[in-house]
């Protein structure tokens, strides 16, 4: 299930937020879909991203999809042991499988995030 | 009828061929090898070489495929030069052989045109002699371009010429020029295991494919760890012990064995007498032809990369024929319409016609189909599933105007493409034609439906 302590994003990534610093990655929900993940394209540490912006892309065996970062901010870390085992999502997607690190621009954006329980119903609805 | 041409090429021998059909007596003259570039130091020769990267790539992939191949598996550069050269030695001979069989003589030597209908012929021993002629084509070719700063040494600052011979596989190598040939040799090389880095002036990859073309290449090159620069050029070449020392201007210094410049070609087209019997020559030292392939000279014909149109050996061979029809009295024109290219880098590049980026420009509606080749069942069962095809139809008509594809055997596909631009066929004709199942072309027929997003096999947007 969607873990309690993470925040979720309409675009199917979590966040894990310490202070201004958030971890993300996507979504149980998203893993599932794309099914056997291939490759991630990783953003660049330092790269700058606007929210509802993609900060990278992932390749399943199904289809390619963008990663949309949920928040403005800077990435200051990604998770380099993705690009040589991106099946890590898939078995992990809350743990291992995180994709960056980043800071907030404006702590602010994260009061519109979803909780756990809105987006376990913002799924049900999508899957209707 | 008499006709001489200078130059063996894809477009020099064809043109021999088809005159040599229609009832012409014909001399070719040339100076290196039967079948020029494409079939020594293009075409041939270097897709031989990408066959080999295939085949170790899948070997390396054996295990996916439910096989134990035992030990390591390596490239073995000088049996992979050997398999390469006997190929071509096979088509050289092919072609010397459709010669004698049309009665086509061949003269090994240099070619000087003296007037239109006079040519001198400087053979390999040394002696002179003259051809008289009705008609003449010049099919001189192309060779890589140098550029000044960074003269070709043949061992490490090379050519894609030299790039064909190579002792060794370099440890590393720095590719000048992210274009067709760069992109291919990067690929190659790679697979053989050299650490790549290319570099490029231009913004992105494959600069004269349509821009998700690129994208996706370059993905492809992340995903492979062949480093891309772009926007940069190659500023000082320094050749040290360790290797050589490219600066970059961005300031950066990259370390490599070799250095390949890949940056274009230049056109033959001196000390052959085209200037002094005045045959006009473009602003790029190409040689300047109507739609007939005729020069300004009457009787003087030429074909091929030496006329600067697109640098293609299909494309040559095509203007051989018109030219070979127009000296036997027809009146052809050239058309440029439909010229499929294709890009054997990993994976394939193909494309004919508009490119989506260029339809504003020329106020032309448009729509466009994708579709993926991992939403086919066949791109799982060989395991290539990386690419796409894009369809570019005209919104009105729903005539196909392009077709880019980016995938396993992107080069054998893009005909489909070739036929329905050329014959203004619609992306409803192509839904409407049963496609083979299972294989790679359904790709095409999902991408035509999916221009009316009526695709199979793609979900629900």
């Amino acid at each position: 299930m969607n873990p309690d302590d993470l925040r979720y994003h309409k675009e199917h990534t979590w966040l894990r937020v310490s202070g201004r610093k958030v971890t993300i990655g996507i979504t149980d929900y998203a893993q599932d879909a794309l099914g056997d993940i291939v490759y991630i394209d990783l953003p660049e540490v330092d790269t700058d991203v606007e929210a509802n912006n993609e900060i990278g892309e992932i390749e399943s065996t199904k289809a390619t999809s963008s990663i949309i970062s949920p928040v403005s901010g800077r990435v200051v870390e990604v998770n380099e042991d993705l690009s040589e085992s991106p099946e890590i999502i898939n078995e992990e997607p809350y743990g291992k499988g995180w994709i960056a690190i980043m800071e907030v621009d404006d702590v602010s954006d994260l009061d519109d995030l979803m909780d756990s329980a809105e987006y376990t119903k913002y799924v049900e609805e999508e899957a209707k | 009828m008499r006709l001489s041409i200078i130059g063996s090429g894809p477009g020099g021998y064809v043109a021999a061929i088809r005159a040599a059909q229609m009832g012409a007596q014909v001399t070719v003259i040339e100076e290196e090898e039967v079948g020029g570039t494409c079939l020594n130091r293009g075409c041939i020769p270097t897709k031989s070489l990408v066959a080999c990267a295939e085949v170790l790539a899948k070997a390396k992939k054996s295990e996916d495929f439910g096989l134990d191949l035992k030990g390591a598996i390596s490239p073995n550069l000088s049996r992979i030069l050997a398999r390469k050269d006997k190929i071509v030695s096979g088509q050289v001979k092919g072609v010397r052989n459709l010669f004698k069989s049309w009665g086509i003589t061949l003269k090994e030597g240099r070619g000087t045109l003296i007037s239109p209908n006079d040519l001198r012929v400087t053979l390999k021993d040394g002696s002179e002699e003259k051809i008289k002629s009705d008609r003449t084509i010049i099919a001189t070719g192309s060779r890589p371009l140098e550029l000044p700063p960074f003269p070709f040494n043949g061992s490490n600052i090379i050519s894609s010429d030299d790039a064909l011979r190579l002792n060794t596989i370099p440890k590393s190598i720095l590719i000048v020029g992210a274009g067709i040939i760069g992109c291919e040799f990067a690929c190659i090389l790679k697979e053989f295991g050299s650490e790549v880095t290319l570099v490029e002036m231009l913004p992105r990859a494959v600069a004269t494919e349509d821009v998700e073309i690129s994208e996706l290449l370059e993905r492809e090159f992340r995903k492979k760890k062949i480093k891309l620069i772009k926007n940069v050029r190659a500023e000082r070449l320094d050749i040290k012990s360790d290797g050589v020392h490219a600066v970059i201007s961005d300031g950066k210094e990259i370390i490599a064995e070799k250095v390949l410049v890949a940056v274009g070609r230049a056109f033959n087209t001196n000390g052959m007498g085209i200037e002094e019997i005045g045959v006009q020559r473009g602003k790029r030292g190409e040689i300047v032809v109507n739609k007939k392939m005729q020069t300004n000279r009457p009787g003087v014909y030429a074909i091929g990369d030496v006329v600067g149109g697109p640098l293609l050996a299909h494309v040559a061979s095509r203007q051989g024929i018109i030219a070979a029809r127009n000296i036997m009295g027809n009146e052809e024109e050239m058309d440029y319409s439909s010229v499929p290219s294709a890009i054997f880098t990993s994976p394939e590049i193909a494309s004919v016609g508009l490119r989506e980026q260029d339809a504003a420009a020329r106020n032309i509606n448009i729509r466009t189909g994708h579709f993926q080749f991992r939403a086919l069942g066949k791109a799982h069962i060989i395991g290539e599933i990386d690419g796409f095809v894009k369809i570019v139809s005209d919104l009105k008509t729903d005539k196909v105007l392009g077709m880019h594809i980016i995938g396993p055997h992107a080069s054998d596909l893009i005909h489909e493409g070739t036929l329905a631009i050329r014959n203004g066929i619609t992306t409803k004709d192509i839904s409407e034609t049963i496609h083979a199942h299972p294989t790679l072309s359904e790709v095409l027929m999902e991408a035509a439906e999916q221009s009316h997003g009526e695709a199979i096999h793609a979900a629900k947007p």
